[in-house]
């Protein structure tokens, strides 16, 4: 045994982290002291402050898990790379020292690359407010632009994860090798940190915002003020920054203890996440080929007879589709083919990214009040047509049979 | 100054070739490194009267990568 005392330290980077906790604690404490449910709305709140103390509170609630689960893989490939290099490391201490018992176990490095992910978003995004404040919807990315961005961003990490696997030397090229002249400063500033990736990806993931994100940036985009915007999105982001960093460090703290498995694990979830990520682009085009439409179109033909659960009224031309917080009901609606009608979308304080309405087919994208009914005209179709409707990033699906 | 490539087979992430373009503020003469995680390789210019391929495969070697001249 040895008589070496541990010396107890701290990692200053936990020590933000529990700061920005305690932080956001305060800040929840007093934002709930006085509002209840509304403090979910979006966009209510009077005056900086107000419009400020929602956008962290619905940053903090729906919006922290809601953008995990759409950016979460661009965290999990900034970690991978960082755990990747780890475990490379620790791999050839050991192989210098032949002797797998003498090495002190050391923990991987994964507080450093959440906390400039989360930075780099912090900052990309309170940008994104100034300009959306400024310049009004130029910015704002189109459902189908948004839609390819998904598939890339999905394959790109599918590839990544195969790279890790080793599954063949093409698999190289899914890794980002930064322009020379970066790689240079960064060395020269950092020593050899690897801070690139995760600034890199974090920066990047204002190009795939969530659903919530949207209508926050919607929000910004109302209050036509540089100042508002900017306050807008950094609260709401520092909102959502928590859940990340719990989500993520516990995840990658788990797989520290199975050591020789990690790298597949870490690998494993950059794959599935990857294939979420495609699969959610795929929804937003309106493929058939994605899972959730790939399956429902199968069970669909399998009771094609029963209308039981996926029926919906027609009465004077119209149908009715409930958007709720989890989603759209019902899944499946039947249409008379060769005839058009209304469809009329109704929102009961319904705060997720259901409200963001797409059909992909029909060009048709709506984004929904929280309560209140919007109605969208759907044309005719022919007989054994299959409309896909979905929520802006392919998170909430559905469809339209016409028979 | 002559410029060479040596294969180093063994980097496995983007992080590695970092590590051995680092190797040009270490060691005397080098005038660039560029190493490339896609295609396994470093291309090296330097004064060949300061330095010697031997000296560049071993301080390699001590970034923990096995360099070959390609």
């Amino acid at each position: 045994m040895s008589s070496r005392q541990q010396k107890t330290t701290f990692d200053p980077v936990i020590l933000v982290a529990l700061g920005i906790g305690l932080i956001t604690i305060a800040v929840i404490l007093f934002a709930f002291q006085n509002q209840t449910d509304q403090a979910l709305a979006i966009g209510i709140g009077s005056g900086l402050w107000g419009r400020v103390t929602v956008a962290f509170v619905t940053g903090l609630t729906t919006g922290g898990l809601s953008c995990l689960a759409v950016q979460g893989g661009l965290l999990a490939s900034s970690l991978a790379h960082q755990i990747e290099q780890d475990y490379l490391e620790q791999s050839m201490q050991l192989a210098k020292r032949g002797n797998k018992k003498s090495l002190p176990q050391k923990r991987s490095n994964t507080a450093l690359p959440i906390l400039l992910f989360l930075i780099a978003k912090l900052i990309a995004y309170t940008l994104l407010g100034i300009l959306l404040g400024w310049l009004g919807s130029f910015l704002t990315l189109s459902p189908l632009m948004r839609a390819f961005l998904m598939i890339a961003i999905g394959i790109f990490m599918i590839g990544n994860a195969l790279r890790m696997f080793n599954v063949h030397p093409i698999f190289r090229y899914f890794s980002v090798e930064p322009p020379k002249f970066i790689t240079r400063y960064i060395r020269r500033t950092s020593k050899g940190t690897d801070t690139f990736t995760p600034i890199f990806l974090g920066a990047l993931t204002v190009f795939i915002p969530c659903g919530v994100t949207q209508a926050m940036m919607a929000a910004a985009l109302a209050t036509g003020s540089p100042l508002t915007g900017a306050a807008m999105m950094f609260a709401f982001i520092l909102g959502t920054s928590p859940v990340f960093f719990i989500v993520a460090y516990l995840t990658t703290e788990l797989g520290s203890r199975l050591e020789k498995f990690f790298m597949r694990f870490v690998a494993v979830a950059v794959l599935i996440l990857g294939l979420v990520t495609l699969d959610g682009g795929l929804n937003v085009i309106g493929s058939p080929l994605s899972l959730q439409n790939l399956s429902r179109s199968l069970i669909q033909s399998e009771s094609s007879s029963s209308t039981q659960t996926s029926s919906s009224q027609l009465a004077d031309g119209q149908l009715t589709l409930n958007v709720q917080n989890k989603g759209y009901f019902p899944q499946t609606l039947r249409a008379a083919a060769n005839t058009a009608f209304t469809l009329n979308l109704v929102t009961n304080k319904t705060y997720s990214c259901a409200r963001d309405f797409v059909i992909p087919s029909l060009n048709v994208y709506k984004l929904l009040p929280d309560t209140g009914t919007i109605q969208v005209d759907i044309p005719a179709q022919p007989s054994g047509t299959r409309m896909f409707f979905t929520c802006s990033m392919g998170m909430y699906t559905g469809m339209i049979v016409f028979e | 100054m002559i410029k060479k490539t040596f294969k180093v087979s063994d980097m496995t992430c983007t992080n590695c070739a970092m590590k051995l373009e680092s190797l040009e503020d270490m060691l005397d003469g080098v005038k660039e490194i560029n190493a490339s995680y896609h295609k396994l390789q470093m291309v090296i210019e330097y004064d060949e009267s300061k330095l010697t391929d031997d000296q560049i495969i071993a301080a390699v070697q001590k970034k923990g990568y096995h360099a070959v001249l390609a």
